[in-house]
């Protein structure tokens, strides 16, 4: 049998040594794991349509450079940070001091705030489940941290832009670590955006505490450029009475993959995890989701919704785990997938396991074209051809876009659209 | 007008219109009765565009222009009107997003300025009225989770709205209660005038009452076998579709009503 492959040689070398001692030598203690660790295959299950997207070259294993320009404000209203090559750029970044928020770059932390930072690090992820989330434990040079005292609301979302240069070949990693403690409050946008033609590697990990009472809404947009390649996870971990919101808005790439992973472990928390994904070209994009119920009385709500077009392949799997003492639990995922060519390729696949005996659990999924009769009614009122396919695919994802609580967010989210649909749509 | 001559249509191979011939004047309008089964959807769905069905021999002119030659958007542009038997529920287009982008594609077409959302909403606001359907009615998906005859009055809302030059109306009666067949009749006689023409297919005659017409054609098997004055609707309704040699199912039905 064929060895299963392994990382490039290059890609074992961190480089950025500006971090607090903790953070390198945790780095460099999951530098040791990456030797040898196969990466994914055909043959492995949780990447079974996606492997033959992923082409890691020896050449994309060098860091980008961090230094290379310096950013200008960013065009977002409110707070925001900005990151270039997964190192955030203080120059560009606004926001406030407020009492009981702390927002701060990894290279920022003294020893001891390390210390205990770096304790925490890969908790909150199912490291088996996200094979590549340990590459970005060895190789991050900085990162984002954010710690919410209890009781402390961050007034304005926290926008977070995340930008590689992809002027020669070489990775990413930005890395986002966030506590809100109990009964705080904070929505947050992660933005992830590339300029620069070469092949680059993005690979992300971001971690949310959400403690007791807590709630945390956040919002994933994915626009890099068809030379980025991009393998991400989230890991969550939820308190009683906690809530978290997710609301993720992707256009396809070369390789683009997200692995959300929620751990419902105090009683009465509750998720909501929302899904908008287009792909067109030869575009992929594969979105993994996980949701552990561990403890009784927690809810999860699930909604993604798929478009492929041209000879695109979007990817949804969506696991609910519901442990053995996890009674009176409600789950309910809702998958739909809209294919507007012959040629476009849609993979779905609810996965339950169900431990418990006193739970509702609901699940659905459909693969779908846009209906004929409803173009015939729209154009027989004198409404274009292709005007009536925007509206009919919008149709399909208005209301998980209306749903982004952020109105910045939701007028990007609608610009990319229409770009969409004027490369999707030919003028009649 | 509308000139149709020897009309043969099928779908999936099946021939259903065998030979159809009709002629429609502005400001007439006629009525096209016949048993379920007979062809009406059909040959109304084929005016309008629709592409499953195949026009195999025959034509048809709207002001002596090739209608065969346009897609269904732009024979809408000239002013055809299809009231759907069964309208489409579209959830996630609002019924007033939906009614506007038809508005401003006529207007676009005819080289008017677009109508901007305040100024419709005014319009829709009264029109909704005229066919006394609540404006909440607006902001809903389009038909989505109408009542049947909500969807016939959101119908001839639209055609309010668009103000064609040809309305076809297909079993625009069906399915309604009097106050609402009341409603709808005012609706259609709203829009009769001497630029205009109707056509209205039906099974039943109960219409007739409500809106006058000035011919009667009798449709079964695919071909008009026989036009008359608005007398030849009340013989129907008296007599039943057997009077003319005619199988129908719903004749008992029919005469019941
Ligand atoms: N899309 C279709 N596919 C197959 N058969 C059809 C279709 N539409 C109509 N037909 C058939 O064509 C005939 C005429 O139908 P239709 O035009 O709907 O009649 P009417 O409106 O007079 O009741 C019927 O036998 C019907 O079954
Ligand atoms: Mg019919």
């Amino acid at each position: 049998m064929k060895a299963a492959p392994t990382l490039p040689a290059a890609f074992l070398h961190p480089a950025g040594q500006s971090l607090p001692q903790p953070l390198l030598e945790l780095r460099k203690q999951r530098g040791t794991a990456l030797v040898d660790m196969p990466l994914p295959t055909r043959k492995t299950e949780n990447w079974k349509y996606s492997s033959k997207y992923l082409k890691l070259t020896d050449d994309m294993g060098i860091s980008l450079p961090a230094d290379e320009k310096t950013g200008s404000s960013l065009a977002v209203p409110g707070y925001k940070v900005a990151f270039l090559n997964g190192v955030m750029l203080p120059e560009a970044s606004e926001y406030p001091d407020l009492e009981g928020i702390r927002i701060q770059s990894f290279g920022d932390l003294d020893d001891d705030e390390a210390a205990r930072l770096a304790e925490r690090l890969d908790s909150n992820l199912d490291g088996k489940a996200v094979q590549l989330a340990q590459l970005n434990s060895a190789r991050f040079e900085d990162g984002l941290f954010i710690s919410l005292a209890p009781e402390a609301v961050l007034d304005q979302p926290l926008h977070i832009v995340h930008e590689v240069t992809a002027d020669a070949s070489g990775s990413a990693f930005p890395r986002i670590y966030v506590d809100a403690g109990r009964h705080s409050q904070l929505t947050l946008v992660e933005e992830y955006i590339s300029s620069g033609t070469a092949a680059v590697l993005v690979n992300t990990v971001t971690e949310v505490e959400v403690a007791e009472g807590a709630s945390v809404t956040s919002i994933r947009l994915n626009m890099e450029g068809e030379n980025v390649q991009h393998v991400g996870a989230t890991g969550v971990r939820q308190q009683r009475s906690s809530r978290f919101e997710s609301h993720t808005v992707g256009f396809g790439g070369p390789l683009r993959r997200h692995d959300l992973q929620v751990r419902l472990e105090g009683e009465g928390a509750e998720c909501k995890l929302n899904g908008v994904v287009v792909t067109q070209g030869k575009q992929h994009y594969d979105n993994h989701t996980t949701i552990e119920h561990i403890a009784a009385h927690c809810n999860s709500e699930e909604t993604y919704r798929n478009i492929a077009a041209d000879q695109s392949h979007a990817v949804f799997n969506g696991r609910i785990h519901i442990h053995q003492d996890a009674q009176k639990s409600n789950a309910d995922m809702n998958n739909k997938n809209l294919l507007l060519s012959n040629g476009a390729e849609i993979d779905t696949k609810p996965e339950l396991e169900i431990y418990a005996d006193d739970v509702k659990c609901a699940h659905g999924a459909t693969i779908g074209q846009l209906d004929e009769t409803s173009v015939f009614y729209l154009v027989s009122r004198g409404i274009g051809r292709r005007q009536a396919n925007v509206l009919l695919t919008m149709a399909f994802i208005n209301e998980l876009v209306d749903q982004i609580p952020v109105e910045s967010v939701r007028e990007t989210a609608h610009t990319r659209l229409n770009q969409f649909f004027d490369q999707t749509f030919e003028e009649a | 007008m509308l000139s149709i001559k020897n009309l043969h249509a099928s779908v999936e191979g099946k021939e259903i219109l065998k030979g159809i011939n009709l002629d429609v004047k502005a400001g007439e309008v006629h009525a096209i009765m016949g048993p379920n089964g007979s062809g009406k959807s059909t040959l109304s769905q084929v005016l309008a565009g629709n592409e499953a069905f195949d026009v195999t021999d025959g034509s048809i002119t709207l002001n002596g222009e090739n209608l065969l030659e346009l897609e269904t958007e732009e024979r809408a542009r000239e002013g055809i009107f299809l009231a759907f038997q069964y309208p489409v529920e579209i959830p996630g287009v609002s019924n007033l997003q939906f009614l506007r982008t038809a508005v401003n594609a006529m207007r676009t077409h005819k080289g008017e300025e677009e109508m901007n959302a305040a100024e419709f909403m005014k319009l829709a606001k009264e029109v909704s009225k005229q066919v006394d359907l609540d404006p909440s009615f607006l902001k809903r998906g389009v038909n989505e989770g109408f009542s049947g005859g909500e969807k016939k009055r959101n119908e001839i809302m639209q055609a309010l709205l668009l103000q064609p030059q040809l309305a076809i109306l297909d079993e625009t009666d069906s399915g309604l209660d009097i106050d609402a067949l009341k409603v709808v009749s005012d609706g259609v006689n709203a829009l009769r005038s001497d630029d205009r023409a109707i056509l209205m297919v039906t099974h039943y005659q109960r219409l007739l009452n409500h809106i006058v017409p000035d011919y009667v054609h009798v449709l079964a098997g695919g071909k008009i076998i026989k036009s008359g004055g608005r007398e030849l609707a009340l013989e129907l309704e008296e007599k039943g579709y057997g009077w003319l040699g005619i199988k129908d199912e719903d004749a008992a039905t029919d005469a019941a009503n």
